[in-house]
């Protein structure tokens, strides 16, 4: 059985995003100030409209108040989100994912019961996942097929203290900081082997969010540090939780939402550069007349759909990890897979379709040069592309590392 | 064959090469970063440039300026890009159209703009050509009448009256001297019908619109020319009346001016930038460190290093090439070549340097980030179709 149709749900969903994208989200993202690459402040208006649809609960289980989409459907979503505003799909990729993870599978009831009318209740109350910390070498690299190195211990601790939990350290390159409502903070608790997850109110006292200001990044980023931070003590997550958070339990085989993000910034440079070449008028033709813009459209058209499949793929399979124990996909983290050619093959198609625009591919108050940002950042963030092929390539080795907690956080 | 420099040629590169470390690349990022497109140019450093003849080193002596050869005007570029690519063509833009002022203007034209020129630190040129509705058109003009440039240009007694505007032009902001081309007969196609005139920036019924807020190249401005009713002496008419494309360096034109120089120009200025790249690779590889030990111990990153020193010093030799067919005066298509091969070249370069300097957890270094926003300025100049095409057009005249 192959099958490649999308049910009517999602291709409901897609329809009613992809509406929602066009009149909500492009009159405002499409403005010149707002194109300036170093303007990344939030659409934060269009952000609610879009969790007042629903695609800030989108993921998570139905009978708690999402849409329980898949995570085929999430990535549906998330393109289409891109395609209008990456920084508003990151946003709302990281806290639907979040949800998901959070309150249909590390939470117990009492948590649950504590944190998700919270949650539900606020269209700002959004969801961060504060694993990384400054300093710490997430690569790979030099040990590729060989024993991880002494890296990546968790440095920001918890201690019990009476009912409590005292957390001090800090985090950055949190998604969401800024506008988390809630963080699951990666811990280190003495005399534990792996890290914990500890669940940490943005306001419970002691904690302080400072916000990234910098150009390479999507949606809303930030350093967050706790200082004898006090959370109750049925704030720690399962055992199993870390693993989960960080995609040590499936390393490269974890839902394509980044790559999701990524192909909706080459589709909106698509789908900019083939209306252009429709209207624009040279050499007593429009572009798309000519062969060499003809080709160069079709190449950039074969790139977008080549990544889509691979990232499609890669969604499906990671909802549903029989199918690779039944010989029907490869045991390949796909994810990763689809992370090195789509954001390759959409640097590519930015900067050709950049070039169709002449030199307004280069202004700073036309989308051109930011879609070959945004995809500059996909490609270039976490950590790279080198990595990644070595990632992969372990696994085509068959290379297994003992105690691989840090390792598989490095595979964020 | 002989690729040693002359005493002059290596003293060029060094007086370059010691501006650009103790002058450009200290301002470099801080003018980049500069929000608003209009304040991005440092008229401080211009004049320092020019003092030491970075402005006028393509004038020759007998006009006060310095004569010197292409070689020369090669390796500054390439120094000047190496720490800044944009301040390295706001000066070099004078010099293409120096070359366009000897190779198609009168000695009287000459005698009324050349000294002025050369006198004033804060004298640069231009040259208008584009239009809103008019790039690819220019660049590579069709026998359609209707296409191509509107600028109209009218003879009204010993005046020439222009209508119209021009974008994205090249110093047109802070420039005081421009080429421009404008229509002067509708009828016919653009390659006939096209003059080309001298405008000062005091002309009347001439003005500049918005200055255009690049990505890349930002200290390097380009703007609007508005011309209404703005009258130009017959004087200025640069060649013949009709004959604007012929005297840019086009067909049967000279082969060194203009657009050959142009192409030079872009294939060494990219050089600039790979040098600044691989070199900068490389010192980060022996210093950085990775799982406890130097980056380079990596096959991926010396593979990396590699490629990019591969590349750079493959287009040094085809700039050189070119630089010295120049000074030969040997007609070569080679310029052209140079130019789109520059273009392949500084993206793969810029790309694999992203890849070695990586994101430092969610950062990538405003040196970095520079980088790559002014190597893309190649992709629509140096590199898109339409100047391939137009070389392989040259190839087959």
């Amino acid at each position: 059985m192959y099958n490649l149709h999308l049910s009517p749900e999602q291709l409901e969903i897609r329809d009613t995003v992809r509406d929602f994208v066009t009149r909500e989200i492009k009159p405002v993202a499409l403005k010149a100030e707002r194109l300036d690459v170093c303007d990344r402040s939030l659409l934060m208006a269009q952000i609610d409209a879009a969790s007042q649809l629903g695609l800030r609960t989108l993921a998570l289980s139905e009978d708690r108040g999402g849409a329980g989409a898949d995570a085929l459907t999430a990535c549906i979503v998330t393109e289409e989100l891109a395609a209008g505003d990456a920084d508003i799909a990151a946003v709302l990729l990281e806290s639907s994912r979040l949800a998901h993870l959070l309150f249909d599978r590390a939470m117990n009831d009492a948590q649950r019961d504590a944190l998700l009318p919270k949650f539900l209740g606020g269209d700002r109350y959004h969801l961060a996942f504060a694993g990384h910390e400054g300093g710490t070498d997430t690569r790979l690299g030099v040990n590729y097929h060989r024993p991880a190195s002494a890296a990546a211990a968790v440095k920001t601790t918890a201690v019990k203290s009476g009912g409590d939990w005292i957390v001090n350290g800090v985090k950055d390159c949190v998604a969401n900081a800024p506008v988390a409502g809630l963080f699951a903070v990666l811990v280190q608790i003495q005399g534990r082997p792996g890290a914990s997850v500890l669940l940490v109110p943005s306001d419970a006292p002691g904690v302080s969010v400072r916000a990234h200001d910098n150009a390479w990044l999507h949606g809303s980023c930030g350093e967050v540090a706790f200082k004898d931070c006090k959370v109750p003590a049925g704030n720690l997550l399962g055992d199993d939780a870390a693993a989960l958070l960080t995609g040590a339990a499936a390393p490269g085989r974890g839902n394509p939402l980044a790559q999701a993000l990524n192909l909706g910034i080459g589709r909106a440079a698509y789908e900019a550069a083939l209306d252009y070449a429709r209207l624009r008028v040279q050499g007593g033709r429009p572009l798309i007349e000519h062969q060499a813009i003809a080709t160069k459209l079709a190449e950039t058209a074969i790139r977008i759909e080549i990544a889509r499949a691979a990232i499609w793929q890669a969604a499906w399979a990671s909802d549903h990890l029989d199918a690779i124990a039944d010989r029907s996909l490869p045991d390949l983290p796909l994810q990763t897979v689809a992370q090195v050619f789509a954001s390759e093959a959409i640097m590519k198609a930015t900067k050709d379709a950049a070039e169709i625009f002449g030199a307004m591919g280069v202004m700073r108050d036309m989308p051109l040069q930011k879609y070959i940002h945004d995809a500059r950042v996909c490609q270039h963030s976490g950590d790279g592309n080198t990595d990644a092929k070595l990632r992969i390539a372990e696994e085509l080795a068959g290379y297994r590392r003992a105690g691989n907690g840090a390792m598989a956080l490095a595979g964020e | 064959m002989d690729f040693t420099l002359s005493n002059e040629q290596r003293s060029w590169q060094m007086a370059a090469r010691k501006f650009a470390d103790e002058e450009i690349r200290p301002i470099s990022l801080a003018r980049d970063a500069i929000a608003t497109a209009r304040e991005t140019w440092d008229w401080d450093i211009i004049k320092k440039g020019s003092k030491l003849g970075f402005r006028t080193m393509a004038v020759p002596k007998e006009w006060g300026g310095q004569g010197t050869d292409f070689v020369s005007q090669a390796l500054v570029m390439t120094e000047l890009a190496k720490a800044d690519s944009a301040i390295s063509k706001a000066f070099s833009q004078n010099w293409k159209w120096s070359h366009l002022i000897s190779s198609a203007c009168t000695e009287q034209q000459k005698q009324r703009f050349l000294p002025a020129f050369v006198a004033d630190d804060t004298f640069v040129l231009g040259k208008g050509i584009t239009e809103p509705s008019a790039g690819s058109d220019n660049r590579m003009p069709g026998d359609d009448p209707k296409t191509g440039l509107k600028l109209r240009a009218e003879r009204k007694g010993d005046e020439w009256i222009l209508n119209g505007e021009k974008a994205f032009i090249a110093n047109a902001p802070i420039g005081k001297l421009f080429f421009i081309d404008a229509r002067t007969d509708a009828s016919v196609a653009p390659r006939q019908g096209t003059t080309m005139f001298l405008v000062p920036s005091d002309t009347p019924g001439f003005r500049i619109g918005k200055v255009f807020n690049k990505s890349g190249w930002r200290f390097y401005q380009n703007g609007e020319m508005i011309f209404e009713n703005a009258r130009v002496p017959h004087a200025n008419v640069v060649g013949d009346v009709g004959g604007a494309v012929r005297k840019s360096g086009g067909a049967g034109g000279d082969t060194t001016g203009g657009d050959l120089f142009g192409d030079l120009e872009l294939a060494s200025n990219a050089l600039g930038i790979c040098d600044d790249a691989s070199e900068t690779a490389l010192r980060y590889a022996k210093t950085a460190k990775q799982g406890g030990q130097l980056l380079f111990a990596q096959q991926n990153v010396q593979l990396q290093i590699n490629k990019m020193f591969m590349l750079t010093e493959a287009l040094r030799s085809f700039v050189m090439r070119v630089a010295w067919e120049h000074d030969m005066k040997i007609h070569s298509r080679n310029a052209g070549l140079a130019m789109n091969y520059s273009c392949d070249v500084v993206n793969e370069v810029s790309e694999l340097y992203m890849e070695v300097r990586g994101a430092q957890g969610c950062h990538m270094d405003p040196h970095t980030d520079k980088l790559v926003r002014d190597a893309f300025i190649w992709n629509h100049l140096a590199g898109d179709s339409v100047s391939r095409m137009k070389i392989a057009r040259r190839l087959a005249a």
